[in-house]
């Protein structure tokens, strides 16, 4: 997966965060979250004025600017100027900015940050005049800090189940499996008649593995934690029954763990492994891999169901802050941006799938042969509680995901071992 | 003879090897498709080479604006270390006053801090000071190390004071005997700590994606994984392309001072 090496960059320098926090834990005595915040509970009716800095990360950083000009025109008295930064180390210049206070108007900020930040007491919490009823609930969910909305959700990705079509009609599979033991029958036959090496391309630990783990899990009834996020649920019989699934992938040699790292889109161009889960960004990549020919055989599926079938999502969400000068212009424009409008114009200009549900329903999304199965799971997908230490929790459940996986370490153990690990961790908050 | 020396070349081959071969990769991989780039078995020579990634990053990319931005911090900061660590290093090495033996360690001690502990109250410092997103603000914090004082002091210690007594009989003033008899005989000195200082300050990446308020602010580091890292993909080639672009100037620069700067780093080891 090539977003793990994203991710070890951050994790990389996360000594300097942890100085950071370290620190902003001593420094903020006034500002401590307990204090109810001064919220903007209602957003004006006039046209946004002022000026509005925004910080946006990476390819959505440089494309903001020019889905702004509309909203400039719509009000002519703003001045927007939003500065891209580098997903690398975006992390750690929002925890610095927090500390020194120096953050900007409103910023796209990653749904799994959504809890460290409201607990530092950075954010402004969304104003009850803001409609949040359109946005999937999953996504929704993200945006949730015990029982405080702060921001909404901007963009979103799930985690759907992709295959090459060429590949499964040699095996002999006409129709998607819809359950646990169709997509196994179907690894099977990729791997027997079609000329596989592997069947499917799981994860077999490692940074983010959790994401291609909790879908089984948690279409098998598993959660993370309890209602409250206050307890971790990881030592469950649901959980231990998503994880004894994903693991049957390695013990039967459907799926290997022998493969090397960051290689999915090739071994799937070359039907080495023609089927993994994944995000909607591999569509693009496997076309810039295998041309437009390999386009055409690209399939997807949702998560094949056991009691439920719930996949992951994933994507960013737009903040305001609570230090801004010019809240009810920010508001406001985090409001234009959640215009199923403004949010189908962004797919365009962006391919950022929409959080806003009926976006979907533009012909440049429902008549794309891909992205309705995208929409379709969303409307269940799951994202892990925002809660302070979750990515710490996270890793700990990888380096387990990675024993189950490679070492054989049995699902009962899995279960119990990352209960352990993530209870001692704490939740945070 | 040849029997005797022939494996002291085989380890010196390998060892260029083992050094320019990241280089030589690079360079070849900015000419690939990111494609050609993931592939395994890898391929050593680009079998279509492209120029695309070089395309992007001048095109897409506000490029000479970060070089100007890259270039004007590392000259400023490089300039400051030399004028100011050699005056520092010089007044702790030969001038006699009160408490110059505690102000030595007191420098040493602000070596042994980490940089990660100074980072967010100097951030906080320099917001305060109003010089966010400002030239000064990704300059002034850097324009003298205590590295590079501790060098210069090395360096002047070693010289002889025969040399100031000299200069002193003739008429010269303090200033004088500094600048123009003992400075100029700290050029191998000099030249390690402008390259070091320089090659730090073009490198540096977590100061200037903090201090940098807004895009025209930032340096080339931080730009580079601006435009080559997403969210969920790495553009391998742009990246590729970007580095060869940024280490250019480096190069350059080494081989322009090389000789000075072995030179240096062997001289100030023995005294």
């Amino acid at each position: 997966m090539t977003n793990s090496i994203r991710r070890r960059l951050v994790i990389g320098s996360a000594a300097l965060t942890a100085t950071a926090l370290a620190l902003a834990g001593c420094g903020r005595s006034e500002d401590s979250p307990e204090s109810a915040p001064t919220a903007t509970t209602s957003v004006g009716s006039g046209p946004a004025t002022g000026e509005l800095t925004v910080w946006a990360m990476g390819t959505e950083g440089e494309n903001l600017p020019k889905l702004l000009t509309s909203f400039q025109q719509a009000n002519p008295g703003v001045k927007v100027t939003v500065t891209p930064i580098p997903w690398d180390a975006a992390h750690n210049k929002f925890t610095t900015a927090i500390t020194a206070q120096s953050l900007p108007d409103a910023a796209m900020v990653g749904t799994t940050w959504m809890g460290e930040f409201a607990d530092l007491g950075a954010l402004d919490p969304t104003p009850s005049s803001i409609d949040t009823s359109g946005f999937f609930p999953g996504a929704l969910d993200t945006t949730k800090v015990g029982d405080v909305s702060y921001g909404v959700p901007w963009y979103v990705e799930t985690r759907l189940v992709y295959y090459r079509k060429d590949l499964a009609a040699k095996a002999g599979i006409t129709t998607p499996p819809t359950d646990w033991d169709g997509l196994k029958a179907m690894t099977k036959a990729m791997q027997d008649k079609a000329g596989a090496k592997y069947g499917i391309n799981l994860q077999p630990g490692g940074q983010g593995s959790w994401q291609t783990v909790m879908p089984f899990a948690w279409s098998a009834g598993a959660n993370l934690t309890t209602d409250d996020d206050k307890q971790f649920t990881f030592d469950t019989p649901e959980m231990q029954e998503g994880l004894k699934y994903y693991q049957s992938f390695f013990t039967e040699k459907l799926a290997g763990t022998d493969l090397p790292p960051n290689q999915t889109e090739a071994q799937f161009v070359s039907g080495q492994v023609p089927m993994f889960i994944s995000g909607p960004w591999m569509v693009g990549s496997i076309a810039k891999l295998g041309g437009d020919k390999m386009k055409q055989n690209i399939g997807v599926f949702e998560i094949p169901k056991n009691k439920t079938s719930t996949s992951f999502v994933g994507g960013s969400n737009f903040v305001v802050f609570k230090t801004s000068k010019n809240k009810d212009s920010a508001w406001k424009l985090v409001q234009w941006l959640s215009d199923p409008k403004t949010q189908a114009e962004w797919f365009k200009q962006s391919t950022d799938l929409p959080a806003v549900q009926s976006a979907w329903q533009d012909p440049s999304i429902a008549s794309d042969p891909l992205l309705p199965v995208f929409g379709k799971q969303l409307e269940t997908a799951k994202a892990p509680p925002a809660i302070v230490n979750w990515e710490q929790v996270a890793t700990a459940f990888d380096a387990e995901i990675e024993k189950l996986a490679k070492a054989g370490q049995s699902p009962a153990d899995t279960a119990k071992a990352t209960q352990a690990k993530a209870a001692s961790i704490g939740t945070g908050s | 003879m040849m029997r005797r020396t022939w494996w002291i070349y085989l380890i010196g081959v390998l060892g260029l090897i083992a050094v320019a071969a990241p280089f030589a990769w690079m360079f070849l991989g900015s000419f690939k498709t990111q494609g050609e780039l993931l592939r395994v078995p890898p391929t050593w020579w680009p079998e279509a080479p492209t120029t695309q990634n070089y395309d992007d990053l001048f095109n897409k990319a506000n490029f000479p604006r970060y070089f100007l931005n890259s270039t004007i911090v590392a000259l400023a900061v490089t300039a400051g270390n030399l004028v100011f660590c050699s005056m520092i290093g010089y007044a702790l090495a030969k001038l006699r006053f009160k408490g110059r033996n505690a102000l030595f360690l007191l420098v040493m001690a602000t070596l042994m801090v980490p940089g990660m502990v100074t980072f967010v109250p100097l951030f906080v410092l320099v917001t305060n000071a109003g010089l966010a997103n400002s030239y000064p603000g990704l300059i002034l914090p850097f324009l003298v190390s205590p590295f590079g004082v501790f060098l210069m002091r090395q360096f002047f210690s070693g010289l002889p004071d025969d040399l100031m007594d000299a200069g002193r009989v003739d008429g010269s003033s303090e200033l004088g005997i500094f600048a123009r008899i003992m400075l100029p005989l700290t050029r191998p000195a000099l030249a390690t700590l402008g390259i070091l200082t320089f090659l730090g300050s073009w490198n540096n990446f977590l100061w200037p994606l903090v201090i940098a308020q807004t895009e025209d602010k930032y340096t080339l580091p931080v730009a580079l994984a601006l435009y080559s890292t997403g969210q969920n993909a790495q553009n391998f080639g742009l990246l590729m392309a970007g580095a060869v672009v940024v280490v250019i100037p480096v190069l350059v620069m080494f081989l322009a001072f090389q000789r000075h700067v072995t030179k240096g780093i062997a001289i100030t080891g023995i005294k």
